[in-house]
């Protein structure tokens, strides 16, 4: 393929840092927040903040879309999967987020049939190829994902199959955004947008920050070129003494989004009033039920599930993480009793968690000297 | 629907869970049932939704996450 290598070129890699050098006051500390976990993932494979001045901090957001299921939703999950009859499918890290009830895998070792799928279509699939069971599906993501699992409860309905559900645990990106922007502990100058929700939803949705909270917001394609050119933007916008959205990532998305994702999300889903974010706690309007026009797909009414609130373990530090308060290395348990292995908190699990990427490419022991 | 590629959920990186788009290419149309037959960049093949990007031909780039096809890429560009 054409244009993967550019945008990973080194001598490309290099005026890009000479660029953002040229940006930046001596003396001013810049936080910019990658919002999307996949940025987080790129940032850490690729070392792009090796390339930055010391005082040009990436601060990790909330976009991992397995690192905010709380543990109560894992136990619901493990308890919807232990049902007779049930099969239960899910994306693979999901199977490996720990509950207080242990994880998916657990169970699935324990005797419940889960599965783990590509895609809800696949989902689907086993539903028709298995008549006699019910199947559910366990939906997480935010906006890049929800769009496919809306199209198979539609093509579940069109095509008539009765024994397929969904407990859908997705989520929407602004409201956690907000949330932190009114947080009192954390001081942004600007975000880094996410790419593929953008893609979406559009750049339409984050103006309110620039509007309401005057930070700049630069939404990014995810080749380490992508980055540095939008924290360069960033930080230009800041040089200049503005704010507004802007959309590096224009190959693939567009100002306004995908209107028929929209649309078909608008029809088969509704905004939850509150949603529990691991470690962020409940946020209003940011999570997605299935409508009432998809009620009878909705497997949290077609099952008893317990809806046992769980609170986060103590000795794990996820909701700082995710919030960016405190580097990973920070928690306690980082690299010790929590790791990839043997995950206690969920930025553990998924390799666009924050503290997975600070571990698997060599995080660890470079920061720990450091501190 | 085909199998997913191998290291669509590999142990160290799930690509649907972590937003990942794949760009593809279609290579065959099933328009009686909504999908196409694609090919990534390392020939991994799978059957993908078109609904959201639709019409879309033969030889066509698209941006694919969970089975779904969530945009048009320009030709022979990465994402």
């Amino acid at each position: 393929m054409k244009f993967v290598d550019e945008f990973r070129d080194a001598d490309l890699g290099r005026a890009g840092a000479g660029e953002i050098l040229s940006l930046v006051e001596p003396g001013r500390h810049y936080k910019v927040m990658e919002v999307c976990g996949g940025h987080t993932h790129s940032i850490y494979k690729y070392g792009v903040d090796d390339l930055l001045p010391s005082n040009v901090e990436l601060v990790h957001g909330p976009g991992c879309p397995v690192c905010v299921i709380p543990m109560g939703r894992v136990d619901d999950g493990i308890a919807l999967a232990h049902t007779e009859g049930v099969i239960f499918t899910c994306f693979g890290d999901m199977m490996r987020v720990p509950g207080a009830q242990g994880t998916l895998l657990e169970a699935k070792a324990a005797g419940a049939d889960v599965r783990m799928v590509y895609s809800p279509l696949d989902a689907l699939r086993i539903a028709k190829e298995n008549p006699d069971r019910e199947v559910v599906f366990y939906a997480i993501g935010f906006e890049t994902t929800a769009p496919s699992t809306a199209l198979t409860l539609k093509r579940a309905r069109a095509e008539g199959v009765a024994n397929f559900s969904c407990m859908s645990n997705h989520v929407t990106i602004v409201p956690p955004l907000r949330a932190l922007l009114e947080s009192p502990d954390l001081r942004l100058d600007g975000f880094i947008g996410p790419g593929h929700v953008s893609t979406i939803v559009g750049a339409r949705p984050f103006e309110f920050i620039p509007a309401d909270y005057g930070k700049p917001v630069v939404i990014s394609g995810f080749e380490p070129l992508d980055i540095l050119q939008s924290v360069a933007m960033v930080l230009r916008q800041l040089a200049e003494g503005r704010c507004a959205v802007e959309n590096q990532y224009t190959r693939v998305v567009p100002y306004d989004g995908n209107l028929r994702a929209l649309e078909v999300m608008a029809e088969v889903f509704e905004l939850r009033p509150h949603f529990e974010w691991r470690g962020l706690g409940f946020i209003s309007h940011s999570g997605l039920r299935l409508s009432e026009a998809y009620a009878d797909l909705d497997a949290e009414r077609r099952f008893s599930v317990p809806g046992v609130r769980v609170a986060d373990p103590k000795a794990c530090q996820c909701g700082e993480v995710l919030k960016g308060v405190i580097k990973p290395w920070e928690c306690k348990v980082f690299g010790t009793a929590c790791t990839p292995e043997r995950p206690i908190g969920t930025c553990m699990v998924s390799s666009e968690g924050a503290c997975a990427a600070y571990y698997n490419y060599g995080r660890f022991a470079r920061d720990r000297e450091v501190v | 629907m085909s199998d997913p590629p191998p290291e669509a959920c590999a142990a160290d990186h799930c690509i649907t869970c972590n937003d990942d788009g794949v760009p593809m290419t279609v290579l065959r149309l099933d328009a009686g049932a909504g999908l196409a037959e694609c090919t990534d960049a390392e020939g991994g093949r799978s059957a993908v939704e078109t609904a959201l990007v639709d019409p879309v031909c033969e030889g066509d780039r698209i941006l694919v996450h969970a089975g779904v096809a969530i945009a048009s890429l320009p030709a022979e560009v990465g994402a």
